[in-house]
């Protein structure tokens, strides 16, 4: 249901109504961070991101048909914007897994549980940074809340099987990363 | 292979390479879903409880604040849009100005445009000169020893807008005088379409008598019938009494002649 009325109110919008992306922003704008979020782990960029999302919606309105879902073709947009940051600032990130390893310190043996619990989230993290960029955005957006499979195909333009394969593929890869990286610790 | 032994074996990663792809294709088409491969449930659920923080409220008033910005701007130029339509539906007046406008504009352009004086002047020129050359072309291979040279010269007369009297002449005095039967003929043709000059025509009466060739006699004789030229007649039997006029020709004449009279 939500999606019939998504693609309503993104019809008003294009036929001028702009006051109801309003309501369009205020559904999607966590699920959007949180999808640039975990593909950059940085909120001020992703706050940027999600904001650049929403203004090409706007300027590109007219191209809605209303045919499919709002959320494909919104996050059609948001790939685009995330390509073209992620081309834009290519070659500029480092590997941060020495730093991390020094912001470990030598006292390892002092930490509580929890900040060890912290550490394992940090090190997926990390992990998941060091996959490429197609494994990493395929695993965030099976992360994001109400997303299908289907959905995620529609977005990739492939099969909802070639998803689950791809999903597979990119958890191994994950796992692999972790490993690595606990063996390091 | 059993899916269950294929897990199995997945899990002690020791499968091989076409095993690999179809694990693949039982995950893709559904046989195998992924919460079987135990293996990666660890991950899985790790990576899905990664907690993703907020976005703050910049982002919302951020947006809200560009909302409004290009609401505003919209607003302002459908305003002047409408302004502009208003005045164009209120005032016949200027879509008339406009029409005129534009005819005027068409009319000015087409003027501006229009092929220059001086521009016709040097095509007519140009034209001349490429006649005046053809012309020479032909006088100078009538005077070839080839026989085809001097067919081809005949036939560039056809490519010459109006021949001068000097091509004339050079053509009848090929009539008359050229060693070749093919190039007379040729040139008989060539004449024809200047027969209405009356030195050509006289020339090809003159030329009856001239010729000894039953072809070109022949072919003389039919144009004087085309030509409707009764002054050929005393010519014609000149041929006709000439002893070494073959039958054919000479049956052919008498009937020309009795057209003609």
């Amino acid at each position: 249901m939500d999606s019939i009325s998504d693609n309503a109110l993104m019809l008003k919008v294009r036929d001028g109504d702009l006051d109801k992306l309003g309501l369009l922003f205020e559904r999607y704008k966590k699920i959007l961070f949180g999808f640039f979020y975990n593909m950059s782990h940085d909120a001020g960029l992703s706050e940027d991101l999600v904001q650049n999302v929403f203004m090409r919606i706007l300027k590109y309105r007219a191209g809605f048909k209303g045919d499919g879902e709002f959320k494909v073709w919104m996050f059609h947009i948001a790939r685009n914007v995330g390509h073209d940051h992620y081309r834009k600032t290519k070659g500029k990130e480092t590997d941060e897994i020495d730093n991390w390893k020094d912001k470990l310190g030598d006292d390892n043996m002092n930490r509580e549980v929890e900040i060890e619990k912290g550490e394992d989230l940090d090190l997926l993290r990390l992990a998941l940074k060091r996959l490429d960029e197609e494994k990493r955005e395929i695993l965030t957006l099976s992360k994001l809340e109400g997303m299908k499979y289907k959905n995620i195909g529609d977005i990739l333009n492939c099969s909802e099987g070639a998803v689950k394969v791809k999903v597979f593929r990119a958890l191994q890869a994950l796992k692999q990363e972790y490993m690595y990286l606990q063996a390091r610790v | 292979m059993d899916t269950k032994d294929l897990i199995n074996k997945y899990r002690s990663g020791r499968l091989l390479a076409e095993e690999e792809e179809l694990l693949d294709r039982y995950i893709e088409n559904g046989t195998v879903s992924l919460d079987e491969l135990e293996d990666l449930k660890g991950i899985k659920v790790n990576f899905e409880a990664l907690p993703t923080p907020e976005p703050s409220q910049n982002l919302s008033d951020a947006f809200y604040a560009n909302l409004e910005a290009t609401k505003q701007k919209e607003q302002k130029s459908k305003a002047l849009a409408h302004w502009f339509a208003q005045l164009w539906a209120g005032q016949p007046a200027l879509r008339w100005a406009y029409s005129v406008g534009l005819i005027a504009l068409g009319v000015g352009l087409g003027y501006l445009l229009r092929p220059g004086g001086e521009d016709n002047r040097k095509l007519e020129n140009l034209s001349a000169e490429v006649s005046e050359m053809k012309e020479m072309m032909m006088l100078t291979l009538l005077d070839k020893e080839s026989p085809s040279d001097r067919l081809k010269a005949v036939n560039l007369t056809s490519e010459l807008p109006d021949a001068s009297v000097k091509v004339t002449e050079a053509l009848l005095k090929t009539l008359n005088n050229d060693e070749n039967v093919n190039v007379r003929l040729a040139t008989l043709e060539a004449l024809y379409p200047y027969a209405s000059h009356p030195q050509v025509r006289e020339g090809l009466i003159k030329a009856i008598a001239m010729q000894e060739s039953p072809l070109v006699q022949m072919a003389l004789a039919e144009m004087m019938v085309a030509l409707q030229e009764k002054r050929s007649v005393e010519n014609l039997e000149k041929v006709l009494k000439n002893k070494n006029t073959p039958p054919e020709v000479r049956e052919r004449i008498e009937k020309s002649i009795e057209v003609l009279i």
